[in-house]
């Protein structure tokens, strides 16, 4: 800590290795910040955040899926639910094989390290103080800060993402002056307001629509018109990250896809109109993945006749768009919650005015529902419909935005914020668990 | 012609097909003109029929449909139990945990009831404030009154009037299930610890017992991260500087900086004195150090809801074989589907659930 009073229990210098840890339900991104640049982690390792079993009983846990090859039939546990790690069995030993066992691939000796945890806004204090006594008093981490996630992001070049013109001697903020964030992932999508990197707790809002929800909802729809997928999970998952898009005209989408009323033959339907696919399910001896192709009219029928035939094929058409479509219009499936352009118009209406402009000229979106294509101009097309004219809606996304948080976490653990609002092992020993909730929750303060 | 318990769904548009019409339901379109209305008076008629809306739904649909929701959140689409899996790396790490860590690893709630507790803490709260005063699950994420570090409650920013607190009886029997589980799961604990070493410490008790220390050692953190404030992006003066010990407050205009860059997209009506855009007031410094500071919400207060207002557009049906628009009603069980293609296929299932 700067200047100022030193208390008297202010410990040694702060470590000088981070671990930074964006411990989402779905993935964990995960990477060393060090004060050598050499030795820091540009990008982090990315390990599913599960327990998986597949249907010849072998368990795999965290980055061990990767040796899976045959995904049918596979169950996952997940120790994060909602956004927060609720069961500390499964997370532990996801964690301990990742970074605390003798064999780990990312090795970590936590009394000489600071972890700087990414979580979700508005988590509920049970499992905060939970994750906070597991960090202290099972791993002795010598320093610690738990974050908001989406807050993170603020210390990233964020005109960089929306390719701001400017001169090579610009000053990049960091933390960058006003975003509203948007952090679609697998639990859920939340929107959160920036201003100088703390958060507008008053105005952050979550729509309970997420990956996870989109996956279910699109192997109901395959079950009731193909074929059961019920128990295909992560093959279904695959296939909404590979063929699912936001439609910026879903009437007119819709129509193209309709096969129309008894005996009429509409050509939209037959030829697909470019919006039909046909995926080729994996087949688990040689085809571990899916395969999109362009719809050939035809190719499914044959396919399923043929004796000879090793493909199975299901013909996508409005599943590719009304399953995305759920962020935009949640009450499709009978979700009582607005929509995410009304979302953002909800998380506005409680700030002044006068903040407006500068956040809706500054929507970045992440997260993993993010990668839909048309994600992000189906928003902005929204937001125009609703707000003044004269504004500017600007609404961006990160080159990779699953990987957006850490990299925003990883420069925030180089900031002196990060000494600011880190605590160290001994300050929990000395305050307890309900002092370091607190100075987390209050955040920076202000600088003034 | 087969037209079995089929009736026309009322809506906003009209397109005939041979032999039959269908009236496209384009609820959720507002930029559909409304002049688009049905031509002749027997669709008139068929107008006059209220719209579908959740309110509408019968019991039986109601809870199909949370039935529905239910089976959305799941990670497997059935219950699954996978335990953790013997390590074949070994670890150099002790196997010792302490009382906390122990009681958390075994624990086995679930996030539902998790939640069921902090809501049951509210209601406690609620009824009887003097029974949670020390509770710190309740007040970490509050502030102390001096955290504010305008001095000035968030005015603005009154979270708890954004979502009504749980109506007293959905809070007495999350109340009731949590009391439930918290029994069991203190018998389980019981019997765990029965067969463990006493504990060496008891850091519960020790949390208690800092409560009026922490008071102090709050006030004095928020003093120092005060004092310790840098100002980042606001040139100070050497004055200000000095002041560091005694936290005083800037003149006004000093949270943000006044924006000095270039508007982000460069348009080519930006010269045209027509255009000219009239820029709202910027907030005060009151406001905003009000909003930077408040506190945050709860996980419910931060729930989108449609609030006082209701839903903006009516609810869009689709059709429950392909996912087109549902204008057709199934007169046994209310389904929808787009038209009688779909209804043949429907009806199968429909039979053979309800019967001729
Ligand atoms: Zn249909
Ligand atoms: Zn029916």
């Amino acid at each position: 800590m700067a200047g100022g009073r030193k208390p008297k229990s202010a410990g040694p210098a702060p470590p000088s290795s981070t671990l930074v840890l964006d411990n989402g339900a779905d993935t964990i991104k995960t990477g060393f910040v060090t004060g050598d640049d050499s030795t820091t982690d540009k990008a982090p390792r990315v390990i599913p955040n599960c327990i998986a079993r597949d249907r010849h009983s072998k368990t795999y846990v965290g980055s061990e899926l990767e040796k899976c090859k045959d995904f049918g039939e596979i169950v996952f546990r997940r120790p994060v639910e909602k956004g927060s790690i609720v069961n500390w069995e499964a997370q532990k030993e996801i964690w301990d094989r990742s970074f605390f066992d003798d064999k780990a691939p990312q090795k970590c000796d936590p009394s000489a390290t600071r972890l700087v945890l990414a979580e979700q806004p508005n988590s509920l204090p049970a499992l905060q103080t939970h994750c906070d006594q597991i960090v202290f008093e099972e791993y002795g981490f010598s320093s610690y800060y738990r974050g908001i996630g989406p807050s993170f992001n603020a210390y990233q070049d964020i005109q960089a993402v929306f390719h701001t013109p400017r001169t090579p001697d610009t000053i990049i903020d960091v933390p960058a002056e006003v975003i509203l964030l948007i952090d679609s992932g697998y639990s859920h999508t939340t929107v959160t307001p920036l201003l100088q990197g703390r958060l507008l707790h008053p105005a952050i809002r979550r729509l309970d629509v997420g990956g996870k929800l989109m996956t279910n909802h699109l192997t109901r729809l395959l079950s009731v018109r193909h074929f059961d997928m019920r128990n295909e999970t992560y093959i279904v998952n695959e296939m909404k990250e590979a063929a699912c898009y936001v439609s910026l005209d879903f009437k007119g989408d819709l129509d193209k896809t309709w096969k129309g009323t008894r005996g009429e033959r509409r050509e939209d339907y037959a030829t697909g109109a470019g919006i039909a696919k046909d995926y080729v399910l994996p087949d688990s001896h040689t085809r571990f993945h899916g395969i999109v192709r362009d719809h050939e009219p035809g190719a499914a029928a044959r396919a399923r006749k043929s004796a000879v035939s090793t493909e199975d094929i299901l013909t996508l058409r409005n599943e590719r768009f009304s399953v995305p479509e759920l962020l935009f219009n949640p009450t499709d499936i009978g979700l009582r919650q607005p929509g995410l352009a009304d979302l953002v118009m909800q998380s506005l209406s409680v700030l002044p005015v006068g903040l407006w402009p500068g956040l809706l000229a500054n929507i970045v979106v992440v997260g993993g529902n993010a990668k839909f294509d048309n994600f992000i101009q189906r928003l902005q097309v929204e937001l125009l419909e609703r707000v003044p004219d004269e504004c500017v809606v600007r609404v961006a996304r990160p080159e990779d935005p699953i990987i957006s948080t850490w990299l925003g976490a990883a420069n925030f653990a180089k900031h002196e914020h990060a000494d600011r609002l880190a605590v160290t092992k001994q300050e929990y020993e000395e305050h307890g668990a309900a002092w370091v909730a607190r100075k987390f929750a209050l955040g920076l303060g202000l600088d003034t | 012609m087969n037209n079995f318990g089929v009736i026309e769904v009322a809506s906003t548009a009209t397109k005939t097909t041979p032999g039959w019409a269908y009236v496209p339901d384009t609820g959720g379109h507002p930029s559909l003109p409304a002049a688009l209305q049905p031509k002749n008076r027997k669709r008139a008629a068929a107008r006059n029929q209220p719209g579908l809306s959740l309110s509408d739904l019968t019991a039986r649909q109601e809870n199909k449909l949370r039935k529905d929701l239910e089976a959305l959140g799941r990670d497997n689409q059935r219950e699954v139990n996978i335990p953790i899996p013997h390590k074949s790396s070994t670890s150099s790490r002790s196997q010792k945990h302490t009382p906390n860590v122990r009681k958390i690893l075994q624990s086995q709630k679930t996030f539902a009831n998790h939640l069921d507790d902090y809501q049951a803490l509210l209601a406690l709260a609620e009824s009887n404030p003097a029974a949670v005063v020390n509770n710190p699950l309740l007040f970490m994420n509050k502030p102390l009154a001096s955290s504010s570090a305008s001095g000035t409650p968030a005015k603005s920013a009154s979270p708890a009037a954004a979502t009504p607190p749980p109506t007293n009886k959905r809070a007495a029997a999350a109340a009731k299930r949590a009391a439930a589980r918290e029994r069991e799961e203190e018998r389980k604990r019981a019997k765990m610890v029965s067969l463990a070493p006493p504990p060496p410490t008891q850091p519960e008790q020790q949390t208690e017992q800092q409560t009026e220390q922490q008071t102090e050692q709050q006030t004095e953190q928020q003093t120092e991260q005060q004092g310790d404030a840098e100002m980042v992006d606001v040139p100070t003066t050497e004055g200000q500087q000095e002041e560091k010990e005694v936290p005083s407050y800037p003149p006004d205009g000093t949270v943000l900086p006044a924006y000095k860059k270039p508007p982000p997209v460069a348009h080519p009506g930006d010269g045209d004195p027509l255009l000219v855009s009239v820029v709202p007031g910027f907030p005060t410094d009151e406001e905003l150090r009000a909003l930077m500071t408040a506190p945050p919400l709860n996980y419910m207060e931060a729930r989108a809801t449609f609030g006082e207002e209701g839903e903006r557009y009516p609810t869009r049906v689709f059709c429950e074989m392909c996912g087109y628009w549902g204008r057709v009603k199934c007169m046994k069980c209310g389904v929808r589907v787009c038209a009688l293609d779909c209804l043949e296929g429907h009806r199968e299932e429909c039979v053979t659930r309800y019967g001729l």
